[in-house]
């Protein structure tokens, strides 16, 4: 069960994307996606994979387990492609395959291919950040970067404080259902038969012992925290400090070249048509 | 039903090199109706051990047989028919299983595990024998049995717990560290219970940390260490061979009877507490008469 929680799993290692400021690589993956999501031509597509490229080569996690966190979202982009290459109605030059209502055109395929690209860059330049950035500098960066809001009187602290006790319980609550699921297996507890309804009916016997244990550990855990005079961010001083440091630059100037590529590209290639 | 185990070998990421085994070449021989202990330090492969019994971890290597269930065979298909009959022969109590309870009331808890393996039994049979089990872990039917499990003290839940095991009457029982996190006084009462459900041929395992809980009441021992069965044999036997186990303490008589060797004196006799004692006291009334 654990296993198959790859996406967003830390890799360790010394590199030039492991040290680089979470908060600057959140702003860059927020305006990668953004530009990914942008792009509209296929020259488009090849500058902003090459930064994927150069993220993935300067981040030394091996290439595998980067692509690894395509595996949960395969089936998503399988059925994108199916559904776009079938039924995407827009404007189109040549008829490939016609059936009924049923067309693949060209314009259908492009559209199809943009969208299989688009998901699966989505997702591996997200798995970039997860697997280069710890979950605590990651909600550090949140936090530091949600600051402004405190203005307008927003919790700012108190929401990376959830976010980062979440992302600490994950594997504890991944370990205590697997536990829970043992031993209702061993009371012949069938999770694998049946149809959806069934199947769904069959979840409750995990799904309460996992709550009623998440709501103990909840008051455990503030117990403990009272008993350490905990109070809010007031007066809270911090252990690791977040620095820019020249590499962060280096990461915006990169980005920044890009995105100038994408813009000039895309305008070149809308007054071309 | 009568367990047997040879070169069990386990590893819970079996692709790692230099490879890690929680399981290293365990055999071993539990005959029907023995009370037994498996004790060790913690990671020391205990609980690994176990939940092979009820083919909830998958033999990776060697041979294991439970009663009539070959738990090694290859062939998927064989293997996957058996389960359920097993796992309703062989009940697994885990460690604090109070917290596996689920149902709005104790009798629905109860009744789980028995609907789940015996779908055919009418409200009558259920009920009859929810009604036996709450009364074998000491429970009131009456008293308990529409109330919310949530609302009962924790020695009460994992009676319940435990009742909602030996609800299909398993033929093995096995307990990982059934007593741990309860009072001296309610250790010793769940393991009375637990040898009131003793019948002559129910076998019963336990695992423990504890040196002293497993010499009083297992009539054979195991002792585990780093993955590996490094003893195994009756009190006397684990006992008697002067060896230290690492990260368990002997049992507090042993430490005396080594002490008392030590000056010279041979007492020769059975560890468990009270037996002990009256051997001791025999021993310094002869002392002193003499
Ligand atoms: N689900 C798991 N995934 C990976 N490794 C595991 C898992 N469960 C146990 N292990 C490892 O296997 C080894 C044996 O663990 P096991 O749980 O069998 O020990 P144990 O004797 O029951 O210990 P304890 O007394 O603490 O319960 C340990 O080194 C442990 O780290
Ligand atoms: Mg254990």
């Amino acid at each position: 069960m654990a296993k198959s929680l790859s996406f967003g799993q830390y890799y360790q290692a010394k590199s030039f994307v492991h040290s680089m400021d979470p908060r600057v690589k959140l702003l860059l993956l927020i305006a990668y996606l953004v530009t990914v999501f942008v792009v509209s031509n296929f020259f488009g597509f090849a500058l902003i994979g090459a930064f994927l490229v150069l993220a993935i080569i300067f981040s030394r996690v091996p290439v595998f387990t980067v692509l690894k966190s395509m595996k949960g979202i395969l089936f998503l982009i399988i059925f994108t492609v199916i559904l776009n290459v079938f039924f995407y109605s827009g404007e189109y030059d040549r008829v490939f395959i016609e059936w009924g209502s049923v067309r693949v055109t060209d314009s259908s395929l492009i559209f199809a291919a943009f969208m299989a690209l688009r998901l699966s860059m989505l997702v591996l330049g997200s798995s970039i950040l997860t697997l280069t950035t710890t979950p605590v500098e990651l909600t550090d960066g949140i936090e530091s970067l949600l600051y402004p809001l405190k203005l307008i009187k927003f919790p700012v602290h108190e929401l990376a404080l959830i976010m980062s006790i979440a992302l600490r319980f994950i594997p504890t609550l991944s370990d205590e259902t697997q536990r829970i699921i043992n031993a209702q297996k061993a009371r012949g507890g069938d999770f694998e038969s049946g149809g959806l309804i069934a199947r769904a009916k069959a979840m409750i016997p995990i799904l309460i012992p996992l709550l009623v244990s998440s709501f103990r550990r909840a008051e455990e855990l503030g117990d403990a925290m009272d008993a350490r005079c905990y109070s809010g961010s007031k007066g809270r001083t911090r252990y690791k400090r977040l620095k820019l440091g020249y590499r962060d630059g280096v990461g915006f100037v990169v980005f920044a070249i890009v995105l100038a590529g994408v813009i000039y590209l895309n305008g070149a290639f809308v007054a071309l048509v | 039903m009568r367990i047997i185990c040879k070169d069990l070998t386990y590893s819970y990421d079996p692709k790692k090199k230099p490879a890690v085994y929680a399981l290293n070449k365990v055999s071993l021989t539990i005959n029907e109706g023995e009370f037994f202990g498996i004790i060790g330090q913690t990671g020391s492969g205990k609980s690994t051990l176990i939940q092979h019994l009820n083919a909830l971890l998958p033999v990776q290597e060697g041979f294991l047989s439970v009663g009539e269930f070959d738990l090694s065979l290859k062939d998927k298909k064989k293997y996957k028919k058996q389960l359920k009959e097993l796992r309703s022969k062989v009940g697994m109590v885990f460690q604090y299983p109070e917290y596996q309870l689920f149902a709005e009331s104790v009798f629905d808890d109860v009744a789980f595990g028995l609907k789940n393996f015996f779908p055919n039994l009418n409200a009558n049979e259920v009920a009859q024998r929810v009604a036996n089990a709450l009364n074998a872990v000491g429970l009131n039917y009456y008293e308990v049995k529409d109330k919310s499990p949530f609302d009962l003290s924790g020695g009460q839940k994992r009676r319940v717990a435990i009742a909602g095991v030996l609800v299909t009457d398993p033929e093995v029982l096995v307990l990982d560290e059934p007593v741990a996190g309860l009072d001296p006084a309610g250790k010793k009462e769940l393991m009375a219970l637990l040898h009131s459900l003793e019948n002559g041929r129910r076998t019963i395992i336990i695992v423990s940390h504890d040196m002293d809980e497993v010499l009083e009441n297992c009539s054979r021992i195991a002792v585990m260490q780093q993955g590996e069965l490094v003893k195994i044999g009756t009190p006397e036997e684990v006992f008697n061979s002067n060896q230290s186990y690492a990260g368990l303490n002997l049992p507090v008589t042993v430490q005396v009877n080594n002490l008392l060797k030590e000056r010279g004196i041979n007492l020769n006799c059975n560890f468990k507490t009270e037996q002990f004692i009256c051997d001791l006291e025999r021993f310094f009334k002869k002392t002193t008469n003499n």
